[in-house]
């Protein structure tokens, strides 16, 4: 029934699409390979004019199985709601130290968390005091033009009035310390179709089944 | 031998090339292994700096595995999550001590320090090696840093919670106790040294292994840089291969380097046992093989030394084999070489000792072996007695000329067999060519004699060959010891001067007499006197009358020499005219005669006795061409007339002389002189041959003269003779008268003249002055006659 619904929106913003101005950013990393799971978020240079119309809060799950969180990154809204679903064998122990939420708990099999509702803007990593690969994003932003690339690296950001912009990029694998990746972008009428391009330089990704011991040897 | 010996120098030798080999080979040994090692250095440096390096990188893994585990305690990921930094700090300074770390850091995202366990008084800033940081999410990051002298190794570990929340800063102190437990752990070399440089370049040493070999400070003080690649250097006098190896470093870091060395002498040290015994045995062998080389080259050198030795002896005479040489080796062959050598050599030298004391012909000893012989056998036995008979046969010269050598020497042979025959244990020896002497030992004159006429007797039965006989016609002399002579040679020379003289006589046998000697040794010194009477006047002349038996007056004399010498007394002519004929100073002699007998008639002239003066000439006298010109002058300046001289000279002086003693008597004849041939009837002259000569007068030896008083033979000799002269010009003398009848018989024939003791013997001049004026008378008839 959610799921149906998360559909239905998604297939009404690329009605939308079809008649205002277009951004699609490519992303990829330093060798040339597509970046997935990364957030492109366009913020308007001039003070927001109005205040974001709320939409109803969304309530997302993450799964965890086979000792992953899926999805790595998740998008929400601020009052968007979360559910950690565990659908392994093994507990979990899912925390979180975010500043905009912290919480802990402990998963038996087929258990699921109650309802969180994240209502602070910002990012929230999510990990297992038990399974130290296992970690997903909570990435809660009240800008209406974010979205997540997808496979192929591609990112599509639509409905854009003209103005100037600003091209925010996150992924977790981001070097940590680094300055943000950001491009302005100036949309001048509601034909324009740009197309931005970000080339990452990411960290590896701490979900593989390995181990940090032999990161090097 | 005072020089280096053939034994030495063979030992020296051997043991010099063993020297050499050994010290070549121990030097090249030496060389390799060094050189082995160096490269060996070279390689275990290289591997010992990454060996380094790889162990640093195993400590920063597990520090940074120990401090990544610690990341992960949630305690502590909530503490920093909350920024507890109370808490944050107490659980890195309990988590410091766990990993061995004397400092550990936090750090945010950004690089700012947000807690740190180390220095109170570092106040939290930003950390200072940005770059770390940044490849902390990468890879595992540990570097080596320096700061206030002290070098550590700073692991830097990000902290998930459990996206990155900060970073964990482990300092593990790089001390020398760190050093000394990685040497105890691992190959790492010994000499080992971590230095830090400093902003003035210096680099200065912050760590070091288990040995203070102080290589930094060595390097930096001689090369001024360090070695990136292995060298070779001194180090504290010590060789060393050095590299330093460039540590894992933050960018703003002070530079740090390890430096390595590898000690050639700890390397070498192993092989140092080796040396020693290289060295020993070395030793040991030099030893025996010097002690082999003596022997081996006193083996050599002990026979050819006795060699040598033996030969030195032969050299001597001694040829007696070398003792002790029953070898079958190269030495042994040389001294049987030598042995047959030796005895070839004694044989020879008995051949040619035989050869040189015998008579090839005959194989009898000869002159020389003889005269040895006979001196042994006289001095034997003081006073020992013996006779020595020489036999010699006159006819051998002929023999040869006839019928050859080969004859002769088998008539020799069988000379020698005959008188062996008849002389047996005799000592016969050849003399010379036609003489042997036999030396009969003890014998006295009578037994000498019977021997003697025993060889005679064998010896006068001629030689016979197939249709020949020779007749030998021998001949024997003795000289007897110790009578004669003590001494062989003088014995020998008085046995040859009997046999001379025993060839002319009609026994064929004369004894050695010391007064016939013509031969005695004091006439060589006779002629020295000779020549002083010549020139003290020491001779004079004796004037012998001549008898003119037609008138009974002495018309004339000749004049005949006398020496009276001061030591010896009246010498006779016969003993020195000989003498001076051979000696040549017979001129002299002559010449003195010819001035003084002329002065003596210049005298007398001038007395009114006109005297016929005879003078003699020896046949020597007749070589000398200007005799006539030297007559011619004395005769004028004596102002006597050249009829008044006659010159005599015996039949020997011209039988058989050459045209020039014939040329020189016709000049003489020529110049008026008169020419008489002495002695005649002894000789081989002849009438037939005096026809050629310009003789003016004959003298009738004596010998036809002395009976002819008596012997009938003589008396039909003489007469024939002054007959056959008369018929053909000639006037005759008659020598040695000696008795009334001969001078009767001679006037009786016709005689011219008489000559003799009977008639008036030899006088000086002054008796000779009173005899004639005592026949003045008879003297003035004569003289015009």
């Amino acid at each position: 029934m959610r799921c149906l619904l998360v559909v239905a929106s998604l297939l009404l913003g690329s009605a939308w699409s079809s008649m205002a101005a277009e951004v699609t950013v490519h992303l990829s990393d330093g060798q040339g390979h597509a970046v997935n799971d990364a957030v492109v978020m366009l913020t308007t240079d001039a003070a927001p004019a109005t205040a974001p119309v709320p939409e109803r809060p969304v309530t997302h799950i993450i799964d965890q199985r086979n000792e992953t969180f899926i999805p790595y990154v998740q998008v929400l809204r601020p009052g968007d709601k979360v559910v950690f679903r565990n659908s392994d064998t093994t507990r979990h122990h899912v925390y979180s130290f975010a500043a905009i939420r912290t919480f802990e708990f402990v998963l038996r099999p087929g258990e699921s968390s109650p309802e969180l509702s994240m209502d602070k803007t910002g990012i929230a990593a999510v990990g297992c005091n038990i399974h130290d690969h296992m970690i997903a994003y909570l990435f809660v932003s009240a800008v209406p033009a974010t979205t997540m690339s997808s496979h192929g690296g591609d990112a599509m950001l639509s409905h854009l009035a003209p103005g100037h912009y600003t091209a925010h990029v996150w992924h977790p694998q981001l070097h940590p310390g680094h300055p943000e990746p950001i491009q302005k972008v100036t949309i001048a009428s509601d034909a324009d179709v740009l197309h931005l391009a970000f080339t990452l330089s990411l960290m590896p990704d701490p979900r593989m089944s390995m181990d940090r011991e032999h990161l090097d040897y | 031998m005072r020089t280096m010996g053939f034994r030495l120098r063979l030992a020296l030798f051997f043991v010099a090339t063993l020297v050499a080999v050994q010290l070549l080979t121990a030097g090249l040994v030496y060389e390799v292994t060094r050189r082995a090692l160096v490269t060996e250095g070279e390689r275990q440096l290289t591997a010992n700096a990454q060996a380094f390096v790889a162990q640093m990188d195993d400590i920063s893994a597990r520090v940074a595995g120990n401090v990544e585990v610690l990341s992960l305690d949630y305690a502590l990921r909530s503490a920093i999550a909350e920024r507890d930094r109370g808490t944050v700090l107490s659980v890195l300074r309990n988590h410091g001590r766990r990993v061995g770390a004397s400092r550990m850091l936090l750090i945010d995202l950004d690089g700012t320090v947000e807690a740190d366990t180390g220095a109170v008084a570092t106040a939290p800033g930003r950390f200072p090696f940005p770059d770390l940081i940044d490849s902390a999410y990468n890879r595992r990051t540990a570097a080596v840093v320096a700061l206030d002298g002290q070098a550590s190794w700073m692991v830097v570990v990000p902290i998930y919670a459990p996206q990155p929340v900060g970073l964990v800063v482990v300092n593990v102190p790089l001390d020398d106790a760190l050093l000394t437990h990685m040497q105890q752990l691992s190959a790492l070399p010994r000499d080992i040294e971590l230095a830090a440089q400093s902003a003035s370049g210096r680099w200065t040493v912050v760590a070091r292994g288990d040995r203070r070999s102080g290589l930094v400070d060595s390097l930096s003080a001689a090369h001024h840089a360090l070695p990136w690649k292995p060298l070779l250097t001194k180090v504290g006098g010590k060789e060393y291969m050095v590299l330093a190896q460039r540590l894992k470093q933050p960018k703003q870091g002070t530079p740090v380097v390890a430096v390595l060395g590898y000690s050639l002498d700890d390397a070498l040290s192993p092989f140092r046992s080796v040396a020693i015994a290289w060295a020993t045995l070395l030793a040991l062998g030099l030893g025996v093989g010097l002690l082999g080389a003596w022997f081996t080259a006193r083996s050599v050198s002990r026979p050819i030394e006795l060699l040598a030795t033996t030969v030195r002896r032969i050299a001597a005479g001694d040829y007696r084999a070398a003792p002790g040489m029953q070898r079958h080796d190269e030495i042994g062959q040389l001294a049987s070489a030598f042995g047959s050598m030796t005895e070839a050599v004694r044989q020879r030298e008995l051949r040619i000792r035989h050869q040189a004391m015998h008579d090839s012909v005959t194989d009898l000893p000869n002159r020389v072996a003889a005269e040895t012989i006979i001196d042994h056998a006289l001095a034997a036995d003081d006073g020992n007695r013996g006779a020595l008979l020489m036999i010699g046969l006159t006819r051998v010269p002929e023999i040869v000329k006839t019928m050859g050598h080969a004859l002769c020497d088998r008539l020799m042979r069988d000379t020698s067999e005959r008188i062996q025959r008849v002389a047996a244990g005799a000592y016969l020896a050849r003399a010379s060519d036609t003489q042997f002497m036999l030396w009969l030992s003890s014998a006295d004159q009578a037994a000498a004699v019977a021997v003697a006429l025993r060889i005679l007797d064998v010896l006068n039965e001629p030689y016979q060959e197939t249709d020949l006989s020779i007749d030998r016609l021998p001949s024997v002399g003795i000289a007897m010891a110790p009578l004669s002579s003590v001494q062989a040679s003088t014995l020998l020379r008085h046995a040859e001067v009997a046999q001379f003289a025993a060839s002319g006589s009609a026994s064929a046998l004369s004894f050695y007499d010391a007064a016939t000697d013509p031969h005695r040794p004091e006439r060589l010194s006779l002629m020295g006197d000779l020549r002083e009477a010549l020139d003290c006047n020491g001779l004079s002349l004796y004037y012998q009358p001549k008898l003119d038996l037609a008138s009974g007056r002495f018309g004339g004399a000749e004049a005949l020499l006398r020496w009276n010498h001061p030591r010896r007394g009246w010498v006779s002519p016969e003993a020195f005219i000989g003498m001076a004929e051979d000696t040549g100073n017979i001129h002299r002699v002559t010449r003195w005669v010819l001035a003084s007998a002329l002065a003596q008639a210049q005298q007398w002239i001038e007395q009114g006795l006109p005297l016929h003066i005879a003078v003699n000439l020896s046949a020597r006298d007749l070589e000398e061409a200007e005799l006539p010109e030297r007559i011619g002058r004395l005769l004028s300046i004596h102002q006597i007339p050249a009829s008044h001289l006659t010159v005599e000279v015996t039949e020997r002086a011209v039988i058989g002389e050459s045209d020039t003693a014939i040329r020189i008597l016709r000049r003489l004849a020529g110049q008026g002189i008169g020419i008489a041939i002495d002695d005649f009837g002894v000789g081989q002259s002849t009438f037939a041959y005096l026809r050629h000569l310009p003789v003016s007068e004959l003298k009738i030896d004596q010998m036809f003269v002395k009976h002819l008083a008596t012997d009938t033979n003589d008396q039909i000799i003489v007469r024939s003779i002054v007959d056959l002269s008369h018929r053909l010009g000639y006037r005759v003398t008659a020598e040695g008268v000696e008795d009334q009848g001969a001078q009767d018989y001679l006037a009786s024939i016709g005689c011219d003249h008489a000559q003799g003791f009977f008639v008036a013997r030899p006088m000086p001049v002054d008796a000779f002055a009173a005899f004639v004026a005592g026949q003045a008378g008879h003297v003035s008839a004569g003289l015009l006659r």
